[in-house]
């Protein structure tokens, strides 16, 4: 429900795979296959002089070293702050607002409805329940809506589908208190939480 | 994938959910994305570790380049050298040291490229509800049948085991030694309440009586 790139994560993950796995492949024929040897011996060796001519022609004027190497540098300085960029990507998408723009001719101006009431509103309601081990309730903006996520950790053999129409009446009621829908994910989750605790025994 | 294992309550069960799915949120757009999006997985810890990789290359070379470009000592190897030792690879380093380096490598690049190619999907069913978009973890759908197949064949918590997969259960019961199970009850109890709760996709049931009983149960 997070703003996670599903699809960029499988983009670029596969292309760091597929780097890693030919160069390890590669390792692996020079170490073991001495016509793969020959061959690289070739081919890098005319690489190399290819690379030391380019450095030759694209010297700083007055110095040693070539430009190719700031390049580099540069480069590399690029990739680093992708990466990081990518890294902010993961999991993002909280949001502070259930309700932002509240057309309603009774009220001048606009009005805001912040997460927290819904969140709030919802684990008030859940807590307490002797067959939920544990209830979160988080705000996200999705397709730059802002939609809930009710997470809940039923005990041990507790019947999803009833819970899930609790839950369901619950947020109908929220949905009258907001004046609003918005679209709620309900994820009804095992885990450790739920395993370890005690089994309901009664119901 | 994920197995939910025994427990129970004996006792009351199961009025069955409204199955009318009325106009509105599970036909929107955005929480079928929604949907879509929670039974696969993200891939965020395989694309946390790409990035850092990448990042501890990157912040190395610089390191090595920068010591070279003021003219100091390299930390570890100087470019240059690590680009003439690379051009002629198979010499100057053992076959075997080599080989194996390679191996490791491509083996972390396999496993990058099998979770970015997999489909990924997570061990969840969905619920029909009229109003939120509802995925169950297999987990909790396994421990309700579970407890529905206890109280269906009067044994204990220990003595029954649920497997559930994407479109199979599996229900492992052991009866206590000397008391039968009748397979069909404890069928038709796991076929209600999985009809009541009618996860998507359906799966298929098949329950297994162990031959051999439980003694002292």
């Amino acid at each position: 429900m997070n703003g996670t790139p599903h699809v960029l994560n499988r983009i670029l993950v596969g292309i760091l795979g597929l780097l890693m796995m030919a160069s390890g492949t590669l390792f692996v024929l020079l170490a073991g296959v001495p016509a793969v040897a020959q061959w690289w011996r070739n081919w890098s060796s005319d690489a190399y002089e290819h690379a030391v001519y380019l450095a030759e022609q694209t010297r700083i004027p007055g110095r040693q070293e070539s430009w190719l190497w700031v390049a580099a540098a540069a480069i590399m300085v690029i990739l680093i702050v992708l990466m990081v960029a990518w890294l902010a990507q993961q999991g993002k998408g909280r949001a502070n607002l259930i309700v932002a723009d509240y057309e309603d001719e009774t009220t001048p101006g606009e009005v805001q409805i912040g997460g927290a009431v819904a969140e709030q509103a919802l684990k008030a309601a859940l807590a307490g329940r002797p067959d939920l081990a544990a209830v979160t309730v988080v705000t996200y903006e999705v397709q730059g809506r802002p939609g809930l996520r009710v997470r809940v950790h039923p005990r041990q053999g507790v019947s999803p589908q009833l819970l899930a129409a609790e839950v369901s009446g619950l947020v109908e009621a929220l949905d009258t208190v907001v004046g609003r829908r918005t679209p709620v994910l309900l994820h009804i989750a095992g885990g450790a939480r739920a395993r370890f605790s005690k089994a309901e025994r009664v119901r | 994938m994920s197995n939910g294992t025994s427990t129970g309550t004996p006792g009351q069960e199961t009025q069955p959910l409204a199955e009318s799915s009325a106009p509105g949120a599970p036909t929107d757009p955005g929480i079928r994305t929604i949907l879509r999006r929670e039974t696969r997985s993200s891939r965020a810890l395989a694309a946390g570790a790409a990035a850092v990789l990448v990042i501890a290359v990157c912040v190395y070379g610089l390191l090595e380049s920068a010591l070279r470009a003021i003219g100091q000592q390299p930390w570890l190897i100087d470019p240059q050298t690590a680009a003439e030792r690379l051009v002629k690879l198979p010499e100057g380093i053992s076959p075997l040291l080599l080989g194996a380096t390679g191996a490791v490598l491509a083996m972390f690049g396999l496993v990058f490229l099998l979770n970015a190619v997999l489909p990924g999907r997570r061990a969840r069913h969905l619920l029909e509800d009229p109003r939120v978009a509802v995925v169950v973890d297999d987990e909790v759908i396994a421990a309700a049948l579970a407890r529905s197949a206890r109280a269906a064949a009067n044994v204990t918590q220990e003595q029954v085991m649920v497997v559930v997969s994407q479109r199979l259960v599996v229900v492992n019961v052991r009866p206590t030694s000397g008391v039968p199970v009748h397979e069909q009850r404890v069928q038709s109890a796991v076929e209600d309440e999985l009809r009541a709760m009618s996860p998507s996709p359906m799966p298929a049931i098949r329950v297994n009586i162990a031959v051999s009983g439980v003694i002292g149960a």
